[in-house]
């Protein structure tokens, strides 16, 4: 006869003493002889220690409830799933990094991706765009169309915007600093070439606050920083409610060595800051917080790190909107994740290795929920530009892993794991420990402004990489069966200085052609807002319609808020 | 050589400035050769020294006052200090970084130091760094002190100008300002003033001023104190502050005691490079071993030194 | 007088143009002051002129350049050009981060001292710079 689980769980006295017998008798007497290969055994990023053994027991010990902990997909507090039917319905969204010789022709790579069914394109642009300046700007010689499309005024997106938007369902503009000037350009350019922005969804990342703690493509003090990208917020759920204006992308933090509980905890604590921002603009939480609530979050090669990563981004997430804002509606509660395993596990050694990595986080992300959308880096990213091999083996990962695992056929597998709801539960009790932290600090804008966020990845970024210099951490290829003969050339993508020459031109032209005294004057309407605290994309909207340039909008906003000049401290070094 | 970076340095040359400046900070015998050249060229920048607590923007500030001093054409060197590692001895100096837009303005010089052991919120070189930088013209030298903790009163003794800089938000203001800088500190200023808790802070400090020149009494001086706000990442209150350097300068002039200022400054610096050289003179095969017999607790100290004395006494201080 | 000197290696570390990854510059700001170096950082978005004038006012021994975004084939002979007119060509001028092998040889020959790509042991960084140090040191006394 079986006992009900129940029964077990709820005499731990007895498996707490078994588990001892078992230890002094079985287990330890083996190790005696046979000592462990590690000491201590610890999870890859935490360094939290694995114990041999997890069993019910540990699960008591952290206070472990299914029903309050874990319950049912698409139920509140959807540690399983946000969707009722995990991915039996459908899988996630399968998307690619095409990362296109960049620089090209953006509206022809889009007019081709349009034609090969694809219907979501990204806009991507230079460093001089995104860092503020326009393309003639001295700071900024040799970056012009390098990393991205150079955006100096509206005529560039509209030449940009010469597509097929019939076929377009999804925009996404990756601008961060800038974002008001650029979503600003995006609406003009619209309405220009007479473009319906209820056919579409424009997705803008506006994520100005990450940047500050590592990336640092930021322009403005922070204060100021938040404010403007509050702006582009409030703009797009009074103007353009099916628009997205915000992507916190949780995954930039991985490269900066953030480990998993920080990833959550800063990440989710940034939202609040915006989440606040937009609340006292006169929102509710409940309007708020459906548009404040997209992740981008990477899985790493811990296996196990990653799963219980993303099942405690999603408990996170809905406790703190209940919690902490009082949040009723399912769409408030519900974290929309866009997961993808990382490229900082990729080596550049040996890279037909990365395909079993790939695999591998792949994996991961579906076994942890792979959330709205998985999207798989190349291989070779860490050496090369894209070949088309390269991008057929990634498309093929996902097909491999949704058809032919199994491990989307049933929602949350690993639920009930002892391990993985411990460290789920570890996961979710820490990061709500570091959330507490900063916000009794003020919030995570004072946390940026004291360097808080800087020091503790900075702090990270040296531990880890000592790690691997003496030896704790493994790394194949790099540390560990190493092939001696092997020489990796990284490809680089050289562009051609005529393209730049080109666009300096361009800019130039533009500005002797336009209404200089027009320009003056929305310049210092937009300088005008910036002071009183009016919504600057209106203002915005206004002179990029009569071509003032993006460096010029961004210099008017310099001249009102200043520019943030970290010192090392500050900068985490 | 050593001529050759002091006739530089006086004409201005930056690279022979700093090249001094690196000799001092190292120790290098040919640093004090450069002391003894340009000494009679010295006396005339006024020093003005930053102190403050950890977070209260003084390089923000820093950058603010050189910004405001180069328009109205003086010329500015800054010593920005950071602590050194108590046990590798490096460190990381990151000030400069916060005063980048000056970085090619002929008329700035900005120079970072590491602590290399000293306390006090200075480095042993910073006086002498600041005698080369009055040297090479500079009108103004705007010290910056370490700022991680409250026994900062070195910069008082350096400094002809000491400004204190609070920050709202600290909780009890005033307790993180200790008592020597309050009593010696000739500006006040309450940066990041747009944040919560300013009223409070300009209270704490206009009761503590208060009570300061009612303690002092007579001795407090005819320097009124004056206390300024500042939001200096937005570049408020530079013009202020810096009419209240220019002021303090001109009343000591007028007083007749900034020569004398200097000089004290140069007299306590006499002494600590002499009690710098006799313990460093201790430090001789001869002297390690009266060191080893206090180790062993054979003698006590007071006894050593009489005996460490004796020791170096006979011995001419050579150069 | 002074008789026993305190000459601790003195390192600038700097980014050239608009690319702000600092994951770099951290590890090495720390590695170099575990070794006791002093190391200087500039913030990002520098120029040559900026990084040249800098190196000069702090009288550093190293000038350490980290670049991930390409510019390196004019940035880098720019700044060694500026630093030699102004008379610190003597300082050591290292480049670090994504510099592709084919790249190399053109730079070395424009100045660069030595390269350290993306990955590169710290320890090894720093034994360099202290056999540097040692070679520098032993000259300049004889």
């Amino acid at each position: 006869m079986n006992k009900p689980i129940t029964a077990f769980t709820s005499a731990d006295d007895n498996i707490a003493a078994a588990t001892e017998r078992w230890e002094a008798e079985t287990r330890g007497p083996f190790v005696a002889a046979n000592p462990e290969r590690r000491d201590p055994f610890t999870t890859q990023a935490l360094k939290w220690p694995i114990k041999p053994l997890y069993t019910p027991a540990d699960l008591d010990a952290a206070g472990f409830d299914y029903m309050k902990d874990v319950g049912f997909p698409g139920e509140y507090p959807y540690t399983r799933s946000t969707k009722p039917n995990g991915h039996r319905s459908g899988f996630w969204t399968m998307t690619q990094v095409t990362g296109f010789g960049k620089g090209e022709d953006w509206a022809k790579r889009a007019r081709f991706m349009l034609d090969q069914g694809l219907s979501g394109l990204i806009l991507e642009y230079d460093l001089a765009t995104t860092n503020g300046y326009d393309s003639d700007d001295p700071m900024v010689e040799g970056e012009v169309g390098r990393a991205g499309m150079a955006l100096d005024s509206l005529e560039d997106l509209e030449r940009a915007f010469d597509l097929p938007f019939d076929k377009l369902n999804y925009l996404m503009s990756v601008c961060n600093a800038p974002q008001p000037v650029n979503l600003a350009m995006i609406i003009a350019a619209l309405e220009k070439k007479g473009i319906d922005p209820q056919e579409f969804v424009l997705h803008i990342v506006n994520g100005i606050l990450i940047e500050y703690t590592c990336v640092g493509r930021y322009i403005y003090p922070p204060e100021h920083g938040l404010r403007i990208a509050t702006d582009a917020i409030e703009y797009i759920i009074r103007n353009h409610p099916n628009w997205a204006p915000l992507s916190i992308i949780s995954a930039q933090l991985q490269p900066a060595k953030a480990n998993p509980v920080q990833e959550i905890a800063f990440s989710l604590a940034i939202c609040c800051a915006y989440i606040d921002a937009t609340l006292e603009r006169g929102l509710d939480i409940d309007t708020v917080a459906p548009y404040l609530n997209h992740f981008v979050v990477n899985v790493d090669m811990d296996f196990f790190e990653g799963i219980c990563k993303l099942r405690a981004f999603r408990k996170c997430w809905a406790r703190l909107m209940k919690e902490r804002y009082g949040a009723t509606r399912p769409e408030a509660l519900k974290i929309r994740l866009m997961t993808s395993p990382t490229t900082i596990a990729l080596t550049l050694q040996q890279p037909l290795n990365n395909i079993g990595r790939l695999a591998i986080m792949a994996t991961a992300c579906a076994l942890g929920g792979a959330g709205e959308n998985m999207t798989t880096p190349l291989h070779d990213e860490a050496h090369s530009l894209p070949a088309e091999e390269a991008i057929r083996v990634g498309a093929a990962l996902q097909h491999i892993v949704a058809h032919e695992t199994g491990v989307a056929e049933t929602i949350d597998p690993l639920a009930g794991s002892y391990y993985v709801e411990t460290l789920t539960k570890q996961m979710e009790d820490a990061a709500f420990a570091e959330m507490e932290k900063i916000f009794a600090m003020g919030g995570a804008t004072k946390a940026i402004e004291s360097g808080y966020f800087q020091r503790a990845l900075g702090r990270e970024q040296y531990e880890r990489h000592k790690d691997l210099e003496e030896g704790r951490r493994k790394w194949v290829g790099v540390n560990h069966l190493v092939l001696a003969e092997e020489k990796r050339e990284i490809e680089i993508f050289r562009l051609d200085d005529e393209m730049e020459e080109q666009q300096v031109a361009k800019v130039r032209e533009l500005r002797a052609r336009r209404d200089q005294s027009a320009v003056e004057a929305a310049l210092e309407r937009v300088r005008e807002a910036a002071r009183n605290g009016g919504n600057l994309v209106p203002v915005c909207l206004e002179a990029v319609k009569v071509y003032a340039t993006h460096g010029e909008l961004c210099n008017a906003m310099r001249d009102v808020f200043g520019v943030h000049a970290p010192d090392s401290q500050l900068a985490g070094i | 050589m050593t001529d050759a970076i002091a006739d530089g340095l006086l004409k201005g040359t930056i690279a022979a400035g700093a090249r001094a400046i690196r000799w001092l900070d190292d120790r290098d015998p040919r640093g004090a050769a450069v002391i003894r050249h340009i000494f009679p060229a010295t006396g005339r920048a006024q020093i003005v020294g930053i102190t403050g607590p950890p977070g209260a923007g003084k390089s923000t500030l820093a950058d603010m006052l050189v910004t405001e001093l180069r328009r109205r054409e003086l010329r500015v060197g800054v010593i920005a200090i950071d602590p050194s590692s108590p046990f590798t001895g490096g460190a990381i100096l990151g000030d400069r970084v916060r005063m980048g837009r000056h970085t090619l303005d002929p008329g700035v010089f900005i120079r970072s130091l590491g602590t290399r052991g000293q306390a006090g919120g200075l480095s042993r070189s910073t006086h002498d760094a600041c005698l080369v930088l009055d040297a090479m013209g500079y009108d103004i030298v705007i010290v910056e002190t370490v700022g991680v903790g409250q026994d900062e009163i070195d910069v008082v003794n350096l400094a002809h100008t000491t400004i204190i800089v609070g920050v709202p938000g600290l909780g009890d203001e005033v307790q993180a300002v200790k008592a020597g800088l309050l009593e010696a500190g000739e500006i006040f200023v309450i940066n990041k003033a747009d944040r919560d808790g300013y009223e409070a802070a300009w209270r704490q400090y206009e009761l503590m001023l208060h009570l300061r020149e009612v303690s002092l009494g007579a001795a407090a001086g005819s320097w009124p104190v004056p206390l300024l706000r500042a939001i200096a990442t937005a570049a408020e209150g530079g013009v202020e502050i810096v009419d209240a350097i220019l002021a303090h300068g001109a009343a000591l002039r007028k007083e007749g005691t900034f020569a004398r200022r200097s000089g004290l400054r140069d007299r306590e610096q006499t002494l600590a490079l002499l009690r710098d050289h006799l313990a460093r003179r201790a430090l001789s095969p001869a002297g390690e071993a009266v060191l080893a017999e206090v180790e062993a607790r054979r003698i006590d100290p007071y006894s050593a030194v009489e005996r460490l004395l004796a020791e170096l006494d006979g011995k001419a201080l050579t150069t | 007088m002074q008789e026993r000197s305190d000459r601790r290696l003195r390192v600038l570390l700097a980014k050239l143009g608009m690319d702000t990854h600092t994951v770099g510059v951290t590890i090495i700001g720390h590695a170099l002051r575990e070794a006791g170096m002093e190391v200087i950082f500039t913030g990002l978005k520098q120029t040559p002129e900026m990084v040249a004038a800098a190196a000069i006012q702090e009288d550093v021994d190293v000038v350490g350049i980290s670049t991930l975004s390409a510019g390196h084939m004019r940035n880098l002979p720019k700044l060694a050009r500026l630093l030699r007119e102004q008379g610190a060509g003597d300082k050591l001028l290292l480049a670090g981060g994504v510099i592709p092998q084919e790249d190399q040889s053109f730079l070395t020959e424009a100045g660069v001292h030595k390269i350290f790509t993306m990955g590169a042991d710290t320890r090894d960084i720093v034994r360099y710079l202290q056999d540097w140090w040692a070679e520098r040191q032993a000259s300049e006394a004889a």
